[in-house]
């Protein structure tokens, strides 16, 4: 069920909820972020490489089919670590859960800490989203 | 010398990463926003986001992210995308309309024994000068 982030309490676990890096879906990042790096690279390489931030970005995607931001939420910080390069047509499953919840000055101030892994079960990538949600 | 060691030499504290110049428009907001699934009407509705604080439609920060990434790919290749480390604040949003530079430039360097670690500050401007994106990115070469 999707739910509001600021109703989570601290330690909620998010369905680890699996996507694809389908050629298209990557196709369409890469032209939206107007990306001439990572192609120039995957060229190099004959490999069809994922921009990191793609798999970043629909890892994301994936927590939000089960919560909900506020319109008036703001992005306040964020950290990744990539630990592998990833290629278009692989399966990531992301698992996350709600890190950190506390009020201040009128704010949720709320931190979710998420780690990718591809089919095998090895982690492709780490992350921590701290948001601010007007109370 | 191989490609790999001429990388390695080319990185030393205070070397410059290749910077980039992005313009913003709503249509690249939205197209952001199909592609990443991120509709939040900050971004894609500006009846709504005149009445924020913001006055419009912001970008996506994870979208500034992204151009911080593609800088850093064209500067580490594949060791950012195996092993890439990124740390960021956000501190300012960016509006359409609006021209964002991202740059960065290496702060530090760790001799291991095998890898060189690096780490970067980068950051995000606007046109004003303003900064909208600041941290760190960490490699091993």
């Amino acid at each position: 069920m999707n739910k509001a982030i600021e109703a989570l309490e601290k330690g909620h676990q998010f369905s680890a909820t699996p996507f694809v890096l389908d050629e298209e879906a990557v196709a369409r990042y890469v032209e939206a972020v107007e990306d001439e790096s990572l192609p120039r690279l995957a060229q190099a390489e004959g490999k069809a490489w994922v921009p990191p931030m793609a798999v970043a970005a629909l890892a994301l995607r994936s927590l939000m089919e089960e919560m909900t931001l506020p319109a008036g939420a703001i992005h306040g910080s964020q950290e990744f670590e990539f630990l592998r390069a990833v290629e278009a047509g692989e399966r990531v499953a992301c698992r996350a859960w709600l890190a950190h919840r506390s009020q201040r000055a009128g704010w949720w101030i709320l931190a979710v800490e998420m780690e990718g892994a591809d089919d095998s079960g090895q982690p492709v990538l780490t992350g921590r989203l701290t948001v601010m949600v007007p109370r | 010398m191989s490609q790999e060691a001429i990388g390695k030499e080319r990185w030393g504290v205070g070397a410059e990463l290749p910077s980039l110049a992005k313009m913003l428009s709503q249509e690249k907001i939205d197209r952001y926003a199909r592609a990443s699934g991120d509709f939040n009407p900050i971004h894609v509705d500006p009846a709504f986001a005149a009445q924020t604080p913001f006055g419009g439609t912001i970008a996506h920060g994870m979208l500034l992210l992204a151009y911080l990434s593609e800088m850093l790919t064209a500067a580490f290749g594949q060791a950012w995308l195996s092993g890439g480390r990124l740390k960021v604040r956000f501190k300012g949003a960016a509006r359409s309309g609006e021209t964002v530079a991202i740059s960065g430039h290496v702060q530090r360097v760790q001799e291991g024994h095998e890898r060189r670690r690096l780490w970067c500050e980068v950051g995000c401007l606007n046109q004003q000068g303003e900064v909208l994106v600041a941290g760190q990115a960490e490699v091993k070469l």
